[in-house]
């Protein structure tokens, strides 16, 4: 019955609808390894990283020096003028990564916090994740004699905002509302201690941390892309880890329990993933929270219902950081619009509509 | 536990899968159930009973482990079952909860799938067991046809019937079920109760705790009555349902008839009882 | 009251110790230590004391009107509102006091439409998580527009970033007393809705069937608190949580009923800014803490409190 093909096109076992079933080498009773890949998933996920491959292209080619496709290119192989590898090698492609990782980051903790709290406003940001690394990245940009550098202190103000937010909203955990207004409460207290910080410096050092307050992929520090590139290749095989008992979070946890999981160590060890991924996010490129809140939403509008879509909020985070950057570039050329005020600026407009039109409570 | 109790439940069922052993269950400090005994007869429908707050839905999510319970132990197949990985649990034991919910859009087909989470692997995720066993869950709970219809275009009673679904694609012997006809009416709740008796004609164990005594009476094998945490009568319906057990419940007064075609128990004149303290 | 007003002029950060600042309270004194007190500490304290009537009774009315514990000037986006479009002023180089106040007071109106969207709204007004969240939202629109506005104008941004975190160091008389007219027009609107309002809090029908018009109160409510807040942010900055903190002390004293916390609100407003100034000014002597970061210190507490205190609806 195990047939040579990779398509698994048997009879006697056909996937369910919706999936391919893709047979896997090696022994085994009845039909052997095997994996189902959800069809509109897939295709779905082909098309963003196209579309993605696009948007980057196209911010490569733009800006104060437009360059043509062709130049572009041929600068990315390694051929072609002097200026085009220059702007393009030093300049643009670095940029385009941190936009991309980034953007993947908190997309994809996005996802996760929203999975696990089974609400679709959940993201790190709610929960003062992104303020309170915003106020110990400025604290330390702003010599209050904290030597350490910004991106680490971000990762620290990330951890702390956690820890902080679990500890004061007892014992109901993730899935209170406490949480979210714990966070709420958090954040507008390093919100305070940040202004009061700005306020009490010189022009220049208030100047040195303004990007870090609204999130800006100008000041970015190569070490802390590249530990961010190390955190999403990290964090990539523990989503997989997590990605079958993730579907059965959206169920309740007596049904999960039921089925065989644990829905306290998957909700852990997604919070700690999420977590992680902002906290170094938040060192590249400061607080853009609204990525982790519209990148999901839009993975869940162009997938099948009850499918957690973590490569496609990664893509869309990417997609929409990459765009929001090239719009900041070239809105008010020669300023720059910091890619936070940018995803703000779109994306806030679209969390109030979700949040006016919904009739029900049940915002999953 | 009288040797009247198992007067027809022959010999072989005696060795009970799944029994609690001196269990204690609490919530924060105040302990709900304390030393408590009890043991599922194979192949029957047990029915647990009892006034609001006795404990019968904290009894069965500690029996199903979803509580840990603070003494005493729940032994699945003579071993406790905390011993045992949840996932091997889950092949012997299903459970359908009181609140059921799932993400919107989610279709009948997906729903029952996630039964077969047990049986699955991260490299084995689908095999021709798999497809038999959510055809067969299928064709048990009527729901051949709407199978690609989302859950929450149904009614009541077919969801419900998808959700019993799910647990029987799990294809275990045992399944528990809190209160699985509360919120239906009562064309829906036969319904039910009817898909639950034919899954015990096939050879499941099913406890399941019922709101209401007279249904308990009409679809159960056996009957536990609960009360205040501790297990007041347990046995046939027939035997056990007295007007002094009732009273002793549900503070009221009725008469009693036998069912003419069932045998079960019927409540008649039902009035509140005087309270007498 | 008195006792913190009394504080409040005494203590504080400078060269002029409290035992001065008694002497001139009885007429005696040194020159400086008047200096201090009439021209610096008292406006300051008259300053302190509108705010915080003003927000304290903004507040309330709103926490009436949508029936949430947490509605707040501040978490709404009405603050935000105001200062936005104080910051606009300030970018086109509007310095005129009286300016302020009625731009203030403008952008309060355009943060009043999201409350007003809410209480249109039946979802939206039964569950109190989902209108903070959406507050929250619309804050950060007008924060992020307002930081775009920074962005443009160098000069402006540094004044900008200092007023938007909110305080009442340095006010003058004149200050208050542009804003006066307005918020004296916003309390007698709010004497004249106190009633309506009570019964409308028994829900619209109620209400309607006592002869209000539901409309006319809510319309009445969001100008009064329009104007207050816009008063108060005018002179003060965008203060977070103190409208907050203010009705919770009331209700936790007086019970639900609008009109007794209204009252309450008179002399636990002021307080509640005039102790929050008095601790800024003293927690990091001789520097000062901006007031809207005490504030925040102490209203996000409070907010806890209030979350664990209640079970909250689901959202």
């Amino acid at each position: 019955m195990r047939s040579p093909m990779l398509f698994n096109r048997s009879a006697s076992c056909t996937p369910p609808p919706g999936y391919w079933q893709c047979l896997l080498p090696g022994k085994g009773e009845g039909l052997g390894r095997n994996l189902l890949f959800n069809r509109r998933a897939t295709l779905v996920n082909l098309a963003l990283m196209f579309g993605l491959a696009l948007c980057g292209i196209t911010s490569l080619s733009l800006g104060t020096v437009n360059l043509e496709i062709q130049q572009v290119l041929q600068a990315l192989m390694g051929n072609g003028d002097p200026v085009s590898r220059f702007v393009i090698g030093e300049l643009r492609l670095p940029r385009l990564l941190a936009a991309t990782l980034t953007g993947a980051g908190f997309a994809l903790a996005g996802c996760l916090m929203q999975t696990l709290a089974r609400n679709r406003l959940a993201t790190p940001g709610i929960i003062g994740i992104d303020n309170a690394a915003t106020a110990f990245a400025v604290a330390s940009v702003v010599g209050t004699g904290i030597s350490v550098a910004p991106p680490m202190m971000a990762l620290a103000g990330a951890a702390t905002a956690t820890a902080l937010a679990f500890g004061l909203s007892g014992a109901s955990g993730t899935r209170g509302y406490r949480f979210i207004i714990t966070g709420l409460g958090i954040g507008a207290i390093a919100g305070a201690m940040t202004q009061f910080m700005l306020s009490r410096v010189a022009i220049d050092d208030a100047n040195a941390a303004y990007p870090w307050t609204v999130g800006s992929l100008n000041a970015r520090d190569p070490l802390a892309t590249q530990i961010l590139a190390g955190g999403c290749l990290l964090a990539w095989p523990l989503c997989l880890m997590l990605a079958r008992g993730l579907t059965t979070l959206q169920l309740p946890d007596a049904v999960a329990i039921g089925l065989g999981r644990r829905p306290g160590r998957i909700r852990a060890g997604c919070l700690v993933v999420s977590v992680l991924l902002t906290g170094l996010a938040v060192a590249v490129a400061g607080p853009v929270g609204m990525v982790a809140l519209i990148a999901p939403e839009f993975a869940r509008a162009l997938n099948r219902a009850g499918y957690v879509p973590l490569l496609a909020s990664a893509l869309i985070g990417a997609i929409v950081m990459v765009l929001a950057d090239l719009a900041g570039r070239v809105m008010l050329s020669p300023l720059e619009v910091p890619v936070g005020i940018v995803t703000a600026l779109a994306g806030s407009p679209y969390l109030l509509w979700i949040l006016l039109k919904r009739p029900s409570g049940h915002l999953q | 536990m009288t040797d009247n109790a198992f007067a027809d439940i022959s010999p072989e069922t005696k060795v009970d899968r799944l029994a609690a052993t001196e269990l204690a269950m609490a919530h924060g400090h105040h302990r709900v159930i304390d030393a408590l005994n009890l043991s599922l007869p194979n192949g029957k429908v047990t029915a647990i009973v009892g006034p609001n707050g006795c404990g019968k839905s904290t009894l069965l999510n500690g029996l199903a482990r979803i509580h840990r319970p603070r003494a005493g132990a729940v032994l699945l197949d003579g071993r406790d079952i905390l011993t045992r990985p949840s996932r091997e649990v889950a092949r012997k034991l299903a459970l359908l909860p009181q609140e059921t919910s799932a993400p919107e859009g989610m279709t009948v087909l997906d729903l029952i799938r996630f039964g077969r989470q047990p049986h699955q692997d991260w490299l084995r995720q689908w095999s021709p067991e798999d497809q038999a066993a959510v055809q067969q869950a299928l064709e048990a709970a009527d729901m051949a046809e709407l199978a690609d219809r989302a859950l929450d275009t149904l009614s009541g009673g077919q969801r419900q019937r998808a959700w019993i679904a799910m647990s029987i694609a799990q294809q275990t012997p045992l399944l528990l079920l809190d209160e699985p006809t509360s919120a239906l009416d009562l064309g829906h709740q036969v319904e039910v109760f009817e898909l639950i008796r034919n899954l015990a004609g096939a050879g499941k164990t099913i406890a399941m705790v019922v709101h209401d005594l007279v249904s308990a009476c009409r679809y159960a094998d056996y009957l536990v009555a609960m009360k205040e945490g501790e297990i007041v009568a347990e046995g046939r319906p027939a035997e056990v349902v007295t007007p002094e057990l009732l009273r002793s419940l549900y503070h009221i007064t009725c008469e009693l008839m036998e069912d003419p075609i069932t045998g079960a128990p019927l409540l008649v004149n039902i009035q509140r009882a005087p309270e007498s303290r | 009251m008195a006792i913190i007003s009394l504080a409040s002029l005494v203590l504080g950060a400078g060269p002029v110790a409290p035992g001065d600042a008694l002497a001139v309270l009885v007429g005696e004194g040194s020159e400086e230590a008047r200096f201090v007190l009439m021209e610096l500490r008292l406006p300051r304290l008259a300053v302190g004391v509108t705010t915080g009537l003003a927000l304290g009774v903004a507040g309330a009315l709103l926490q009436a009107m949508t029936r949430n514990p947490l509605a707040e000037p501040g978490l709404l986006g009405v603050s935000a509102g105001s200062a936005f479009a104080v910051s606009l002023a300030i970018l086109l180089g509007a310095s005129t006091v009286t300016l302020t106040t009625l731009v203030a007071q403008a952008g309060a109106l355009g943060g009043c439409s999201l409350v007003i969207a809410a209480s249109r709204m039946k979802g939206l007004g039964n569950d109190p998580i989902r209108l903070v969240l959406a507050g929250a939202t619309l804050s950060g629109l007008l924060l992020a527009m307002t930081s775009l506005l920074m962005l443009v104008d160098q000069r402006a941004a540094d004044e900008i970033r200092f007023w938007v975190t909110g305080s009442i160091a340095g006010r003058q008389w004149s200050q208050l007393t542009t804003a006066l007219p307005s918020l004296l027009l916003a309390g007698a609107m709010v004497v004249a809705v106190a009633q309506p309002l009570a019964s409308l809090t028994l829900g619209e029908r109620v209400a309607a069937g006592l002869g209000n018009h539901p409309g006319r109160i809510r319309l009445l409510v969001v100008l009064a608190v329009a104007l207050l807040v816009g008063g108060a942010t005018a002179l003060a900055g965008p203060l977070v949580f103190v409208g907050l903190v203010v009705p919770f002390l009331a209700r936790a004293l007086a019970g639900a009923d609008i009109r007794k916390t209204l009252w309450l609100c008179l002399p636990l407003g002021p307080s509640v800014v005039l102790l929050a100034d008095t601790v800024s000014r003293l927690l990091a002597a001789p520097a000062e803490l901006p007031l809207g970061v005490v504030t925040a210190l102490i209203g996000a507490p409070v907010l806890l409190a209030i979350v664990r205190a209640r079970r909250m609806p689901t959202l």
